[in-house]
């Protein structure tokens, strides 16, 4: 066979199961086809050629609804690359192990700079997007939902709950002078499943538990922190925030894995979301540091929190020991740092006592 | 190459010592697989960085480079299954999947008390996507030149589909008001919960049967020339599958328990030997075996369960799938299925999932090769029907969107 010349090859016409012997060859913008009896004339552009690959038949569609299908996969591309004709650059990269490499390396670098500034940025951006009368909304729906599921009426004295909100709302004032807090609402529940816990949803509700306040009864100025702490969450809108960014990873996931099993799939999306709210925590008691500070309190006081809850957790007091923070957390603090949704005690006390040295 | 040699690849593998009855004119395909694991690597790869940096708007024509792949390198009887859809057709099926698809998640996240509406819409479009869906993938797949059409009619994907949505709009209607202001009646919970109770069980009993008649619907619509396939698979057959399952399942769990228990018992004995008996050292041993277990039976799930339902079901469905010249034929194992599953997730899991692309080429050969056609009379013979209008691209998209294939 010459190249460039014709190529002898088998053709369906659509409409019988049957091959047929042909010709095959291209004169300008044409593909002509000899089947023996007359020549056949198809425009090059309407003609779908295969792409170019080591393994498998190539079959090529023609625009009258046959097909050319060629058996010897060297020599049918030998006969096209002959001709001249373009080729998409995506087929040459599929073919070239260095291509391969370096696809791979950018795949790499893409999920990188996704996992570092891409997610964040993206979730930041919509979650203050969000209309806050939406947000509102959401957060009023949450409350309820935990209300009939987790939480039941304080028991604790009315006394106890005014001065606590009181000694919050100062702290509040001193550390917004311009008044630009955000809004907040902080309610008391007693709650046997979550055990001593505070958290923050959307809309600026922050909930603590009754066994909260009673670990630190003695500490009043430390539950004001880890109330400036819940308000670090709702300032940053963690709520949704850490909402858009578990579905975009999961898309993320599921792009990279395609139909991989359900279960495999879940568990990298876990460690992801898992590592991006313990950045949203540092935050928190970065802000929470931020305010005492601004109101006089050492955010040194914050360390007697951390270490009462490492107590209790070392008394084998099972789950009703969590730590502080969002309120999906089930893990006790013993989980390895790579799958808690918060980062281990030592490494808060240490921030809390050395912050502003 | 000269004419006589023309037709070389159309020559059929006629098995020898198959001594059922076979007229003369009776001929055996079989399938073969001709992909590649690493040409198969080369284009995920490409393919997963284009789809990245578009923001997925490439995967159509990934997804299309991917399916043209599997296909081509699927000989039947030597001659390879065609695919011919236009991936710019695909891609505007897709974003009309992204809108939804994201406006389903905006609305459920953000308002979740209208969930049921985009909920409700889908229900009612599902059968239809589902039937568009299949019609795209047939008439989108050639063999020797001449497309494969899908003949299912739009009545009968409701009809097989509508009682799987039954139970839902059961509860819909039957649900107490959950308004908190409502005053809560003891006995109207007590009715619901009957309800609840019994429209799940039904279920549970039905769910096979009506599995066969989803089955029914999609085997019973493959065109080729003027064949049509039908399933003949009785419900005997398919509860008997069923049970079997089951039980299968139920061995799996036992063994997990036990090896669970197994090591729980070795550690708890070196502990205490090594250690001592420190109080509560047991407790936290004690408290490890349920992880032990659930982690057993994850680890045995898709290594025994999976090869098993995925070798039974295609042997069921495709041995029994017919039509008045053409007869399927599949004779996968549990062995084959077994072995290629137990590699593939220990190189999957070794190489970091890097081995995925090789593991799909690996589990489509074992499958693919599992299956051989009889066909009666000469097929050069037959005659495509008049192919009618391409449609039903969104129903492509939704299928693969909510993963649904053709079952192979």
């Amino acid at each position: 066979m010459q190249p460039g010349g014709p190529l002898v090859t088998r053709w369906f016409d659509g409409q019988h199961p049957r091959a047929r012997s042909v010709r095959v060859r291209i004169e300008g913008d044409e593909l002509l086809m000899h089947t023996g009896e007359e020549v056949r004339h198809f425009p090059l552009k309407e003609v779908r050629w295969p792409e170019r690959r080591s393994h498998g038949q190539r079959q090529t569609d023609l625009p009258d609804g046959g097909m050319i299908q060629h058996a010897d996969a060297a020599e049918w591309d030998q006969w096209w690359l002959a001709q001249g004709l373009p080729e998409s650059a995506v087929v040459g990269w599929m073919q070239s192990w260095r291509a391969t490499l370096a696809s791979m390396a950018g795949t790499v670098v893409f999920l990188a700079v996704a996992w570092v500034w891409g997610v964040p940025w993206l979730s930041q951006t919509l979650a203050h997007a969000v209309p806050e009368t939406l947000e509102a909304r959401i957060g009023k729906q949450s409350m309820e939902q935990m209300d009939s599921l987790f939480l039941e009426p304080s028991e604790l004295p009315e006394a106890q709950q005014a001065d606590l909100r009181r000694r919050f709302e100062t702290v509040v004032q001193r550390a917004y002078p311009a008044g630009d807090a955000p809004a907040w609402q902080l309610s008391f529940h007693k709650s046997e499943i979550l055990g001593a816990n505070a958290f923050a949803l959307p809309g600026g509700y922050i909930v603590m538990t009754d066994e909260l306040v009673e670990l630190l009864n003695d500490q009043p100025d430390a539950i004001v922190g880890i109330l400036a702490h819940e308000l670090g969450h709702v300032q940053h809108r963690d709520g949704l925030d850490m909402l858009v960014r578990a579905s975009l990873v999961s898309a993320l996931v599921g792009v990279v894995l395609g139909d991989a099993s359900g279960f495999i799939a879940t568990v990298p999306a876990t460690l992801a979301t898992q590592s991006y709210s313990r950045d949203a925590e540092r935050r928190a008691d970065a802000h929470a540091a931020e305010m005492l500070h601004a109101a006089g309190i050492s955010p040194a006081v914050m360390a007697v929190f951390f270490e009462r809850m490492v107590e209790e957790e070392g008394d084998g007091a099972e789950g009703a020991a969590q730590g502080e923070g969002a309120a999906d957390e089930e893990e006790g603090a013993s989980l390895p740092i790579a799958i808690s949704s918060h980062p281990d005690h030592g490494e808060r006390i240490r921030f809390f006592r050395e912050w502003g040295r | 190459m000269g004419p006589q040699d023309d037709f070389a690849a159309t020559q059929v593998l006629v098995r020898d010592g198959d001594t059922t009855a076979q007229t003369p004119s009776s001929r055996w395909l079989d399938i073969q697989f001709t992909g590649s694991g690493s040409e198969y690597f080369r284009i995920w790869i490409v393919n997963l960085l284009l789809t990245l940096v578009t923001l997925t708007l490439y995967w159509p024509f990934a997804r299309a480079r991917r399916m043209a792949y599997f296909q081509n390198n699927t000989l039947v009887g030597g001659d390879p299954l065609g695919f011919h859809a236009d991936p710019w057709k695909m891609f505007r099926g897709y974003l009309l999947m992204l809108v939804l698809g994201i406006s389903y998640w905006a609305v459920s996240n953000f308002v979740p008390e209208f969930t049921w509406v985009p909920f409700l819409v889908l229900m009612v479009l599902w059968p239809a996507l589902w039937r568009a869906s299949l019609q795209f993938r047939l008439r989108n797949t050639s063999w020797r030149g001449v497309r494969l059409t899908f003949k299912g009619d739009l009545k009968s994907a409701y009809l097989a589909m509508l009682p799987f949505f039954l139970p839902g709009l059961v509860f819909v209607f039957t649900m107490p008001p959950l308004d908190p202001e409502a005053e809560v009646v003891p006995e109207t919970f007590q009715t619901f919960a009957a309800i609840f109770g019994f429209v799940t069980l039904a279920f549970m009993v039905l769910a096979p049967w009506l599995f066969l008649r989803i089955k029914r619907y999609q085997h019973g619509g493959y065109g080729f020339a003027q064949e049509r396939t039908e399933l003949q698979v009785s419900g005997v057959q398919m509860y008997g599958l069923f049970l079997k399952m089951f039980g299968v399942m139920l061995l799996v769990l036992l063994a997990a328990f036990l090896i669970a228990l197994g090591i729980a018992m070795i550690a708890f004995g070196t502990a205490a030997f090594t250690g001592g008996f420190r109080p509560g050292g047991g407790g936290a041993w004690m408290a490890v075996i349920p992880f032990v277990i659930v982690a057993a039976f994850y680890l045995a799930m898709p290594l025994v369960l999976g090869p098993y339902v995925a070798s039974r079901t295609q042997n069921l469905f495709w041995d029994n799938t017919r039509s008045q010249r053409v007869a399927f034929q599949s004779n996968l194992t549990f062995r084959s299925m077994f072995r290629v599953n137990l590699v593939n997730l220990l190189l999957i899991v070794i190489t970091l999932g890097l081995y995925w692309p090789f593991a799909k080429v690996r589990t489509a050969r074992v499958k693919l090769e599992a299956m051989a056609l009889q066909m009666d009379g000469d097929v050069e013979q037959w005659l495509a029907q008049a192919q009618k209008q391409e449609k039903g691209v969104l129903g492509d998209a939704a299928g693969d969107f909510f993963g649904m294939d053709m079952g192979l």
